[in-house]
């Protein structure tokens, strides 16, 4: 593209309301507080309640929150409503798990990842409370499920199922539409019929009862919370000098009075009662990625039908809703927000798509969406957009445009691919049509559809290294002995040995999901959420229990590609070139290269035993003699003559610090090439790992019914997790970072963007129908102009017709993210794509904003 | 109808996936080795020999010694600041192959028409969807004429979109066996100063603008004028080149490739100097954007870059 060209497919983006930038300024600077209010209501609400049904009882938790949380309308609002009473802070949900709160009270305002504050007076107050809990939490609960080998594998961190162990499922998309059509009433409307009609004389009636009226108190409830929202801004218009927010205030009023109780009559109710449904399920449970899902598909009528909104104030009601979305936030474990660094909660927002009849569904609100995103310029929501060949390229190339602003957003979702791995997942195909991605890069079915999406994360790369090992990690026997690798003959050896231990792993990863599934469907059903899934209230029972329509559990491999390019390291060096024997590579690996290993790790045990593990680790003055002696050695069996100079630099280089003895070794395992090139020999190495993981998991079944499905995503878990394992044959030494996602290792793709694509796309993601996630990084000045558009929306249509499942761009130059490690300050606002979500990069610990910096970067 | 020799082989340098700069969509250019002309600003100047030349980096070199033992000529010297002495270098690459670091690295590979065309068709669909193809550079790609034109005639067979960056250098019967399967021709023009052509390229530029017209009636061809600062860079050279490009059938475009210095390092990896030196500076924008005032008041279309 070019100065003199007209730009006809780029439109440019206009600026956003001084109240939007008002809004957003007041996230952006808020400092996240941990506040105690939810801790002690629940607390008392329990202790109230102990001889109640695990149903009643929640609906009495969420009754006593409705009805006495605090009510806080902040400035310059058009839409209210919030779980905490400063701006992007955080409740605790202390009936999901205690353990790791009291532990982490002290260091939680200054960890790296993630702080939050909270005062000496909160801390008390959360000691206090903690009492009531010991025993009572629903981790302690599901943990006493467990058998000791399952919860072995949880402490050497060959998987991790803490996501659903210490806090809500969340990761659902309701039935928002239905309120703000019908409102709460409808829905009690609704449960009156049914218990008016149950036949009383079958025993299921029993517990159907319990759950109708459990839903009775809960949204009665509800409507109560809204009504102090209405009193609340009647009260403040009353204070209100200036005329204009006095008038703003009088109609928030007349909004909460009236929605969500009833249906909504105008475009801004509709806004308003939508976020009273959203934020409500976070006041009732703490999970995350409850996602809005097909937002533009279900909020067009009630723009289309108020003929009084102007598509500025409409804009300006979309902006407002997207900078709310940031005001609530999550306290996480350490090791949590780690894996979910940023803040995140993960709520995508999926524009486009089809109806179940294949038709193309953009429209005017789905335009509206990418341009608040692009005013709006914050980590929530995540916004998607679904990509199938009937997708107008007008809608993609807009949604490129706002990829090109850099927030790593839009992500992008094939239809083409999700459909069929839907249908072959049991979905109805005109169901299936209708999907919207969820969470991070969770396809699901809106409001039928439980999928205990991020059920785990699985590490494959941890397996391998135990299968190196014969089944041993950190010297404990952990998996089953598959031998010695010093005995193996061939790769296939190699690889029966996984599968051995792969098999026996996932198995333990299931009952430990499974268990912790059972726990929430015991002590925490949830009322609110239920009544919003559908099944729940025709089988009488909570999405906890199995009642939504569709039920999967889906725990995502990590670390996928490293498994893939160990083995064919070891394919290509020992048995293809005879480079380096078994007994070598097993005494390198045994030695992590002759490296120190850093004491870090996810869980106690990974952490202690790394530097124990590393045993032969060198002291620095060993390690120089060791080099000069290598350099020494080289050059003497060289023809080449000796100069004290090429000694003294090969001596002090930086690539042998640390080996000596390892560093002809390492050098072959690194040089050989990874996943990411467009290599079919290679590659073919990661996809089999990747079904190998994929077809283990799809064999079992969940509690609730249903089947469990794989992804192959890491959220940010793949820094993580790398400090689980040991030194790999890829030379990728102990506790580093793994490959991202279906991401080829950083720095490995070294053929171009669509090499790399076309790599990422023979994994067979229809299979990983729990989702996929692939992060591609390029430089702004790759993207200009039209053409820039035009080739942005080739690279993906072309990645798509080749059965790629999901595509994600972060668009910023190395400069500025250095600039921002460096100086924070003057980044507070920069976005940036982490993994399945858009996260501020200076709120990201350091190793996450090195790992982002270290993706191989495309140019056009 | 013509077949293709799909065993035709030539030197090529490199094949780069995903180019956006060599014509429309997005493209995978075959660089072919060997160029009759010595540009001083050549940008690759690894593709002037027509043979194999061995790159090396030092600051990836962990000083091993490996291709010492590799190399079969006695060509490399530990003791060399580039290790390689390239009077003595048979281009056979034995030591980039030995190379655990990739300091060393060949430039120049002979690859059949059918190794070129599977590295091409694995972005077949990229084509498809953004309107891309294949582009042919150099080098001088008609060097290697009759290579190119298997090579053209298994792309079109494929449905492929071709263009073909040229300095149009070359013998009248390559012109009118590679041009018929071009689709685009990007062809640089320096200068219509005969002195100051053979000055800068090493090379009279009468053939050169002789081969403009055919070249022109074969193909759909636009005018390409790399400008550098000190040899090209003034109106006078814009006035008298677009003139030029008015005579010639069917061209109604002309792209002004301001001068960079992106080459300058590869002279240093090859253990040479930078013919331009170091005191010529990039092209102004302001320069660039007169020019193209200039060539847009003849007439013709004009854009800055590619």
């Amino acid at each position: 593209m070019t100065a003199n060209e007209t730009s006809v497919i780029a439109k440019g983006f206009t600026k956003p309301t001084a109240r939007v930038e008002r809004l957003k300024r007041a996230i952006v600077e808020a400092v996240p507080v941990m506040e105690t209010e939810r801790a002690k209501l629940v607390t008392e609400a329990y202790k109230e309640t102990e001889n109640l049904a695990p149903i009643l009882r929640r609906a009495k938790v969420v009754e006593k929150l409705f009805n006495h949380m605090q009510v806080t309308i902040r400035d310059d609002e058009l839409i209210v409503g919030t779980t905490t009473e400063h701006p992007r802070s955080s409740e605790v949900g202390i009936e999901y798990s205690y353990d790791w709160i009291e532990q982490e009270l002290d260091t939680l305002s200054n960890r790296a990842t993630d702080p939050f504050c909270i005062d000496e007076t909160g801390k008390k107050t959360l000691r206090k409370i903690s009492k009531y809990w010991q025993g009572k939490t629903l981790s302690e609960y599901a943990l006493s499920l467990m058998s000791k080998e399952c919860r072995d594998c949880q402490d050497y961190a060959v998987f991790n199922a803490g996501n659903y162990l210490y806090a809500g499922v969340g990761h659902s998309v309701v039935f928002y539409e239905r309120v703000i059509k019908d409102g709460f009433s409808g829905i009690i409307r609704d449960v009156v019929d049914t218990l008016e009609k149950m036949d009383r004389n079958h025993p299921d009636a029993i517990k159907k009862e319990q759950f109708y009226r459990a839903l009775l108190i809960t949204y009665t409830a509800a409507i109560n919370h809204a009504h102090r929202y209405a009193n609340k801004a009647e009260e403040m218009a009353q204070r209100e000098t200036n005329p204009a927010r006095k008038a703003e205030l009088a109609q928030i009023a007349k909004n909460c009075r009236r929605v969500p109780e009833h249906g909504a009559t105008t475009f801004w109710e509709a806004v308003q009662s939508f976020w009273f449904v959203h934020y409500m399920l976070h006041v009732e449970a703490n999970g995350h990625s409850y996602s809005p899902g097909p937002f533009d598909r279900f909020m067009h009528r009630f723009y289309q039908s108020d003929p009084t909104v102007t598509e500025d104030f409409a804009q300006e009601l979309i902006d407002c809703l997207f900078v709310k979305f940031n005001d609530a936030n999550k306290v996480r474990d350490d090791i949590s927000a780690q894996a979910f660094a940023g803040y995140q909660l993960f709520e995508l927002v999926a524009l486009g798509g089809t109806d179940e009849d294949g038709n193309d569904q953009t429209n005017d609100i789905s335009y509206m969406c990418l341009t608040a995103l692009a005013h709006v310029g914050m980590p929530m929501p995540s916004v998607g957009i679904r990509v199938g060949n009937t997708t107008p390229d007008e809608f993609l190339y807009r949604a490129c445009e706002v990829i090109r602003l850099g927030y790593g957003m839009p992500n992008v979702f094939n239809d083409e691919v999700i459909i069929p791995a839907m249908v072959n997942r049991g979905i109805p195909l005109k169901l299936a049509r209708t999907y919207t991605p969820s969470g991070c890069v969770e396809p699901d079915i809106q409001h039928k559809y439980e999928g205990w999406h991020d059920a785990a994360s699985f590490n494959v790369a941890k397996v391998l290294e135990i299968t190196l090992h014969n089944g041993r990690c950190f010297g404990k026997q952990l998996g089953p002995q598959t031998g010695e690798i010093t005995s193996f003959t061939c790769i296939e050896d190699f690889f029966a040995a996984f599968e051995k231990q792969m098999a026996y792993f996932v198995h333990n990863m299931v009952e430990a999901v499974n268990c912790i599934d059972v726990a929430h469907g015991d002590r925490v059903p949830l009322p609110f959420q239920s009544a919003l899934i559908e099944g729940c209230i025709e089988k009488g029972k909570s999405v906890q229990e199995g009642g939504a329509l569709y039920n999967f559990t889906g725990p995502q491999g990590v670390g996928i590609i490293d498994a893939g390019d160990s083995l064919y390291a070891i394919q290509k060096n020992v048995f293809e070139d005879k480079k380096i024997t078994l007994a070598q590579l097993k005494d390198a690996l045994e030695n992590n290269f002759g490296h120190p290993v850093e004491a870090t790790g996810s869980t106690e045990i990974s952490a202690q035993n790394g530097a124990a593990a590393a045993g032969g680790a060198l002291s620095e003055e060993s390690e120089m003699e060791m080099r000069i002696y290598e350099a020494v050695k080289s050059i003497l069996s060289g023809s080449g003559s000796i100069s004290l100079a090429d000694l003294r630099k090969s001596a002090s280089l930086p690539q042998t610090a640390g080996g000596g003895q390892y560093d002809d070794i390492l050098r072959v395992l690194r040089s050989t090439p990874g996943f990411g090139n467009d290599i079919d020999e290679v590659d073919a190495f990661t996809v089999r790992c990747g079904r190998i993981y994929c077809e283990l998991v799809e064999q079992y079944t969940n509690p609730r019914g249903g089947k469990f499905q794989a992804g192959m995503y890491p959220v940010s878990a793949n820094v993580l997790y790398g400090k689980d394992v040991g030194a790999l044959p890829t030379g990728r030494l102990a506790k580093t970072t793994l490959g991202d996602g279906v991401s080829p290792r950083a720095g490995v793709d070294t053929n171009g963007p669509t090499a790399a694509a076309n790599s990422v796309s023979k994994l067979d993601h229809a299979l990983a129908s729990n989702g996929t996630l692939y992060n591609q990084k390029f430089l702004p000045a790759a993207l200009t102009g039209d053409k820039g558009l035009m080739n942005l929306s080739a690279l993906i249509r072309g990645y798509f017709d080749r059965k790629g499942m999901h595509i994600q761009f972060n668009v910023v130059d190395r400069e500025t993210l250095l600039d921002a490690q460096k100086n924070p300050d003057k980044h507070k606002d920069l976005v940036i794509r982490v993994a399945g979500y858009s996260a501020h990069f200076v709120r990201l610990a350091k190793d996450v904003q090195d790992n982002i910096i270290n993706r191989t970067e495309h140019t056009f | 109808m013509a077949s293709v020799n799909y065993k035709a082989d030539g030197i090529v340098f490199d094949i780069q996936r995903f180019s956006v700069h060599d014509g429309p969509g997005i493209r995978t250019i075959v660089f072919l080795k060997g160029c009759p002309l010595s540009c001083l600003w050549c940008s690759n100047p690894e593709s002037q020999k027509l043979a194999p030349v061995i790159l090396f980096q030092l600051d990836k070199c962990a000083g091993c010694g490996q291709c010492l033992r590799a190399c079969q000529t006695g060509a490399i010297s530990l003791d060399a600041p580039n290790r390689v002495d390239h009077a003595r270098c048979a281009g056979c690459g034995e030591c980039a192959g030995v190379c655990p670091m990739g300091a060393l690295v060949l430039k120049g590979e002979r690859m059949t028409v059918e190794k070129v065309v599977s590295v091409l068709k694995k972005d077949t669909v990229t084509y498809r969807k953004s309107g891309g193809g294949i582009t042919i550079s150099g080098g001088e790609p008609l060097v290697q004429w009759a290579f190119a034109t298997e090579l053209l005639k298994a792309c079109k067979a494929q449905g492929w979109h071709t263009a073909m960056e040229t300095t149009g250098c070359a013998g009248a019967d390559a012109v009118e066996a590679v041009f018929p399967y071009v689709d685009l021709t990007l062809l640089d023009i320096k200068s219509m100063d005969p002195q100051t052509h053979k000055r800068v390229t090493g090379v009279t530029p009468e053939v050169i603008h002789r081969n403009a017209a055919r070249i022109a009636r074969l193909s759909q061809t636009v005018i390409r004028v790399p400008t550098i600062p000190t040899v090209n860079a003034t109106d006078e050279d814009f006035v008298r080149i677009s003139d030029f490009a008015k005579t010639l059938p069917g061209v109604d475009t002309i792209h002004v490739l301001p001068y960079h210095t992106y080459g300058e390092n590869k002279y240093a990896l090859m253990g040479k100097d930078y013919p331009m030196g170091g005191d010529i500076r990039p092209l102004p924008p302001e320069d660039a954007a007169r020019f193209q005032r200039i060539v847009q008041a003849r007439g013709l279309r004009c854009t800055v870059g590619g």
